[in-house]
C-alpha cells in the first residue's frame, strides 16, 4: 500500500450542489479522509463537505485546521454565524479571486458611467423594466427603496403579518420581532449562497455597484436581486404561522424554494448578465506578462476555484 | 422510476431470496435495480416485514435536494439525522464504550 497514488480533491460546479447546511454544537474535524461533525458522546456525522456549496458555522463549533484546508480544496464557503444566523464573521476562501474578473469588475464599478450602467440593469432584472431614463445611481436607490418598502408592506398583508418596518438588534437579538427574525435568518441563507457563488465565479464579494464599502457588498447587490423572489416570500410566510422555532422552519423554507427555483445555478449566470450590461469585455492578457510556469490543473468546478 | 439501492445486514435467507426477484444483488447483501414508486413500496414492506433482528436500508434516486432519500429499520449504529432538511447520517458509537 506505500504505492497510494495521490489523487486530487476537485471542485464541483455551484449548481451541482446542495445549497447549504447548519452546523451546531460540536467538533469539525477530518477522520479518515471524511469532513465529519463530531458531538457528544463521540458521535460521528460525516458532512458530504464537497458537494455542499457553504457551510454555515453556528455557536457552539470548534473547526480544526485539517477541516479548513479540507472545505478549502473542495472549493466549500465556511461561513461563521451567530444566532439564528444572523452572521458574525465569514472566512474560508473557496474562489481563488481570477484577476481578469477582479479587473473587469473594479473597472466597471470605478467608472461612473459604467456602474450606472450595471446598476440600471440590476433594476431592470429586479423590478421586470427598464429603469427610468437618466436617474443618477442616488435616485435610482431612492425610487428602489419605495418600491422595497411597499413590497415588504404587500407581502406582510398578504401573509397578515404585522409588519412595522425591517430592524434588528444584532446586539439583542432576542428583542427583534417575529417578521424580522425570519427575514434576518432567510436573509444569511441567501447571503451564504451568494458569497458562494460570487467567490467560486472569481469576483471580489467587496466591490458593489449599489451597495458600497461593506465586506460584502457585491453580495448584497447580486441577493438583492433574488432576494423577493425567493426568501423575503418565505420570511412572511413561516412568520404567519408564528412557529416555535422560526429559524429551523425558515432555513427548511428556504432549501425548498433554492430547489425549486433551482437558485445556486441561477446566480453565476445572472452575475455575468449583470457584469455585461457595462458593454465592455474582461482585460486581456497584455503581451508583455507571462502566464504561471506551471499550468493550472484542469478543474470541474467554476472558473475561480483553486484546483490542484 | 428510479434508482434503488437496498443494503441488508444480517437479514434472514426468505429475505435475501426475496429481494433476489426484483432487484439485483451486486453484492453479498447489496441489491440495485429500477422501480417505480409503487414497487418501491411494496418491497420495503417486504423488507420491514421479512427483517427479523437484522437491519435494511433502503436508497432511491429522487426530486430532493440531494438527489436521494433512504429510509431504514432495525437495529443499526448508523442512524439517520434531519439537518434543516437535508438528511445525513450519525455514525453512534458501540454501546457502553463511552458510559460514564
Amino acid at each position: 500500500m506505500a504505492d497510494t497514488p495521490y489523487l486530487p480533491l476537485k471542485p464541483l460546479m455551484m449548481k451541482d450542489r446542495v445549497s447549504m447546511i447548519f452546523l451546531q454544537y460540536g467538533q469539525i474535524d477530518v477522520k479518515d479522509n471524511a469532513f465529519v461533525l463530531i458531538q457528544e458522546n463521540e458521535v460521528r456525522t460525516h458532512i458530504p463537505v464537497g458537494s455542499i456549496a457553504c457551510i454555515m458555522l453556528e455557536p457552539g463549533t470548534r473547526v480544526s485546521h485539517a477541516a479548513v484546508k479540507l472545505a478549502a480544496e473542495v472549493g466549500t464557503l465556511l461561513v461563521w454565524v451567530g444566532e439564528a444566523g444572523v452572521r458574525v464573521y465569514s472566512s474560508g476562501q473557496p474562489g481563488g479571486a481570477r484577476s481578469d474578473r477582479l479587473l473587469y469588475q473594479a473597472k466597471l464599478a470605478l467608472d461612473d458611467e459604467l456602474r450606472l450602467k450595471v446598476v440600471r440593469k440590476m433594476y431592470e432584472i429586479r423590478f421586470g423594466e427598464a429603469a427610468p431614463a437618466r436617474r443618477s445611481v442616488e435616485q435610482l436607490r431612492g425610487i428602489e427603496g419605495a418600491r422595497v418598502r411597499k413590497t415588504y408592506e404587500l407581502l406582510a398583508k398578504k401573509y397578515e403579518v404585522e409588519w412595522k418596518r425591517r430592524n434588528y438588534d444584532t446586539d439583542n437579538w432576542d428583542l427583534s420581532d417575529v417578521p424580522n427574525r425570519c427575514m434576518s435568518a432567510a436573509t444569511a441563507c441567501l447571503y451564504g449562497i451568494t458569497e458562494a457563488a460570487v467567490l467560486a465565479a472569481g469576483y471580489a464579494p467587496a466591490i458593489g455597484f449599489i451597495h458600497w464599502g461593506k465586506p460584502l457588498s457585491f453580495v448584497y447587490d447580486i441577493a438583492d436581486v433574488f432576494k423577493f423572489d425567493t426568501v423575503v416570500p418565505i420570511a412572511f410566510k413561516i412568520a404567519a404561522k408564528n412557529p416555535h422555532n422560526p429559524d429551523r422552519e425558515v432555513r427548511l423554507a428556504c432549501r425548498d424554494a433554492f430547489r425549486a427555483q433551482n437558485t445556486l445555478a441561477k446566480i453565476i449566470p445572472m452575475i455575468e448578465e449583470i457584469l455585461a450590461a457595462g458593454e465592455i469585455q474582461p482585460p486581456e492578457m497584455p503581451p508583455e506578462s507571462v502566464p504561471p510556469a506551471i499550468p493550472p490543473a484542469e478543474s470541474l468546478g467554476e472558473a475561480g476555484h483553486r484546483s490542484k | 422510476m428510479a434508482m434503488v439501492v437496498v443494503v441488508t445486514e444480517s437479514v434472514p435467507p426468505r429475505l435475501r431470496g426475496r429481494l433476489a426477484i426484483w432487484l439485483l444483488q451486486v453484492r453479498a447483501g447489496v441489491y440495485v435495480g429500477e422501480v417505480s414508486r409503487r414497487v418501491r413500496e411494496m418491497i420495503w414492506q417486504q423488507c420491514t416485514e421479512l427483517c427479523d433482528e437484522g437491519n435494511i436500508v433502503m436508497a432511491w434516486a429522487t426530486n430532493t435536494e440531494s438527489g436521494f432519500d433512504f429510509q431504514t429499520v432495525g437495529k443499526n449504529r448508523r442512524i439517520p439525522v434531519d439537518m434543516d432538511g437535508l438528511r445525513l447520517v450519525s455514525f453512534f458509537p458501540e454501546a457502553g464504550e463511552n458510559a460514564l
